[in-house]
């Protein structure tokens, strides 16, 4: 599933980056530990936490993650969105908590297959 | 073969991954497999962020040549009380900011393990620690034997051998032959305590020659190289053997100038460690915990030959590293230089660190650095007195026993049971400890006389012992098979060719014994037809 379709589904703000919208998501993880979300992060995995620091970005950076959700509707902070501008991180924005957005993953799609910690 | 290494800043989660993520940049160039490239991001990156979430200030270092990529995190910080503990999954002490961020869900050392194939911690609490991942580039070994076991380091100049056969029979784990007056090392058994070089008389015998293939091969030793460049903050830990060992009236003081004048400002003596472990092990020794006789590692060669023949007494090892060990562990960020006094304190000096911040050094390549100096230098004034050196007088409950034979005997003695009134087995491969190492320069003797009318006082020593993390684990040499019904038909072949042979264990055929030389003709090592005796050959030659 590409990135754009992916954020449509959950209502999320799309920041891209330099990231293409059409970068291919084939699995979602959800965690809220750090050594979870590197644990499971790999290309083509888009990591969903209700974190929000930029060291999330390192870690996608490291692990060649497409792109990072965030939850709760937060506003990303500037650091995090800069960072992820200088990576090619797309940042999602869900409206919705950790739980409902997999949840949400989980329904709208069966191509996606979705993890959590 | 490259190295690189990184400034870690305790702390600043802002820069925090940054290391990592200059590894990363420079492995990708490299070109190192995905697989690979991802095991090593979450060894690194959680290695990293233990450094700013607990301590000070550290380093990463990275190693790659063509086997493994070797990665080494050290800090100096708090360390940890309990490696174990740390070590289980949801177990963790990080800062409510670090908790807040995601980190310290107690995850970070199990996730670096689990990503390593040979992982290492030793720490120290109120110093720091360190974190040693290893991850292989090729497929995994299929052998069940320990990955990467370092070799003991002996180097040979075989042309030199005149064939006494004083060595094979000096071995005290039948590691050498002599075949067509040529000296043959079977790598597998050899524990590097170089009592072979001290038995030749044609100096066929050294240490740290590069050994290719090996996994310090690229920090081998060659001894013709000369020093490398000595960092001003460089440490140098050496035998006090060294210092009293050239033919020079009032050499300790003298070689220790000259030392100086190499460039290496703090000069430590490797008896500080070992004075530090004998305190530690005769008050471990006097709690009253066993298994008794106590045997502390102060000399690598002995556990390496407990580890190979007697694999019984191994509980009685004591959990501490060997003193040459700990120095390299005393200075986590700083550049040391590790002399060893033989093969067996080569290779397990050499295994503490698996990059350039250790270098092992021979006493022979350091003795070349000193020697136009020595010569150079008027005597220096008379070092103050070591004094009665702090050490409580021996328990009579000790034995201490030094020399290949003695020390063979000791634990033969021990292992049937023999000394369950010891508390606690002082013992060194070398005659009278390590200043006996046939590769330092002058007798043991000698050394000591010159010691004792100018020795140097090691006053200041803050030494301590370190608790040793990894377990011994038996050595089995060389396996007659990696198929078990094959190394028993194996094994019934040499019993048979063993009756057939008469059993004088004269060396004739270059193995020590008649059981080594039926093994080797098994092993393809030898022809049956070099045994002058055999039954059904002839009787005697000339």
């Amino acid at each position: 599933m590409k990135v754009k379709e992916l954020a449509r589904l959950i209502d999320a703000r799309l920041h891209l980056g330099t990231c293409s919208e059409d970068s291919e998501i084939a699995k979602v993880h959800a965690s809220d530990t750090m050594s979870d979300l590197i644990e499971h992060a790999a290309p083509a995995t888009l990591l969903l936490t209700s974190l929000h620091n930029s060291q999330l970005v390192r870690v996608a950076e490291l692990m060649d993650v497409p792109g990072i959700c965030l939850v709760s509707g937060v506003d990303p902070q500037p650091e995090l969105l800069e960072r992820a501008r200088e990576t090619g991180t797309a940042i999602l924005v869900s409206p919705a908590g950790l739980e409902e957005t997999c949840r949400r993953l989980e329904d709208c799609s069966g191509t996606l297959e979705v993890t959590r910690a | 073969m490259i190295t690189l290494s990184y400034r870690i800043q305790g702390g600043d989660f802002d820069s925090a991954g940054l290391a990592t993520r200059k590894l990363k940049e420079q492995l990708a160039r490299i070109g190192v497999a995905a697989p690979v490239m991802r095991r090593a991001m979450i060894a690194s990156y959680e290695a990293e962020m233990n450094v700013v979430i607990h301590a000070r200030t550290g380093t990463l270092w990275a190693r790659l040549d063509e086997e493994k990529l070797d990665l080494e995190v050290a800090d100096e910080g708090p360390g940890i009380p309990d490696v174990q503990l740390a070590l289980r999954e949801g177990w963790s002490t990080a800062s409510s900011q670090a908790r807040q961020m995601g980190f310290g869900a107690g995850l970070g050392l199990p996730n670096i393990r689990r990503n390593s194939d040979l992982f290492d911690i030793e720490t120290r609490v109120g110093r720091g620690t360190r974190i040693r991942s290893t991850i292989l580039l090729g497929p995994r070994d299929d052998g069940d034997g320990p990955l990467l076991q370092t070799p003991g380091f002996l180097s040979l100049e075989p042309e030199r051998c005149r064939a006494c056969l004083r060595c094979i029979f000096t071995c005290p784990t039948a590691a050498l032959r002599v075949h067509g007056s040529r000296p043959v090392l079977l790598p597998e058994l050899c524990i590097g305590c170089t009592a072979c070089a001290g038995e030749c008389a044609d100096e066929v015998f050294g240490i740290g020659s590069a050994n290719p293939g090996s996994p310090d091969a690229g920090r081998a030793d060659t001894g013709r190289a000369g020093l490398p460049p000595v960092p001003p903050d460089a440490v140098l830990v050496l035998p006090r053997g060294f210092l009293a060992g050239f033919p020079v009236t009032d050499s300790p003081a003298r070689v220790l100038a000259a030392l100086q004048d190499a460039g290496f400002a703090d000069i430590r003596l490797v008896d500080e460690w070992e004075q530090a472990l004998r305190r530690e092990a005769r008050a471990f020794a006097g709690s009253g915990s066993g298994p008794f006789p106590l045997i502390p590692p102060f000399c690598p060669a002995v556990v390496a030959l407990v580890e190979s023949r007697f694999p019984s007494l191994i509980p009685h090892l004591g959990r501490w590293l060997s003193p040459l060990e700990a120095a390299g562990e005393e200075f986590p960020l700083r550049p040391v230089f590790l002399v060893a006094a033989c093969g067996a304190q080569y290779s397990s000096a050499g295994r503490t660190s698996l990059t350039d911040r250790l270098t092992v050094l021979t006493p022979a390549r350091l003795a070349e650095a000193v020697l136009p100096g020595l010569a150079r230098r008027a005597a220096a004034a008379p070092a103050q007195s070591a004094g009665p050196g702090g050490e409580p007088a021996p328990d009579p409950r000790e034995l201490a026993a030094t020399g290949v034979r003695h020390v063979m005997r000791v634990l033969s003695e021990a292992e049937a049971g023999a000394l369950a009134g010891a508390t606690l087995l002082d013992l060194s491969l070398c005659d009278g400890g390590c200043a006996g190492s046939p590769l330092l320069c002058a007798d043991p003797f000698l050394a000591l006389h010159r010691w004792q009318r100018a020795p140097i006082s090691a006053a200041r020593s803050d030494a301590a012992a370190v608790p040793r993390q990894k377990p011994y684990a038996q050595r089995h040499g060389v396996r007659l098979d990696k198929d078990m019904g094959e190394a028993m038909r194996r094994l019934a072949r040499i019993d048979e060719l063993v009756r057939s042979l008469p059993g004088r264990e004269c060396g004739a055929c270059g193995a020590p014994s008649c059981a080594a030389f039926a093994e080797d003709v098994v092993m393809g090592r030898a022809d049956a037809d070099g045994c002058p005796h055999r039954h059904g050959h002839r009787e005697e030659t000339e």
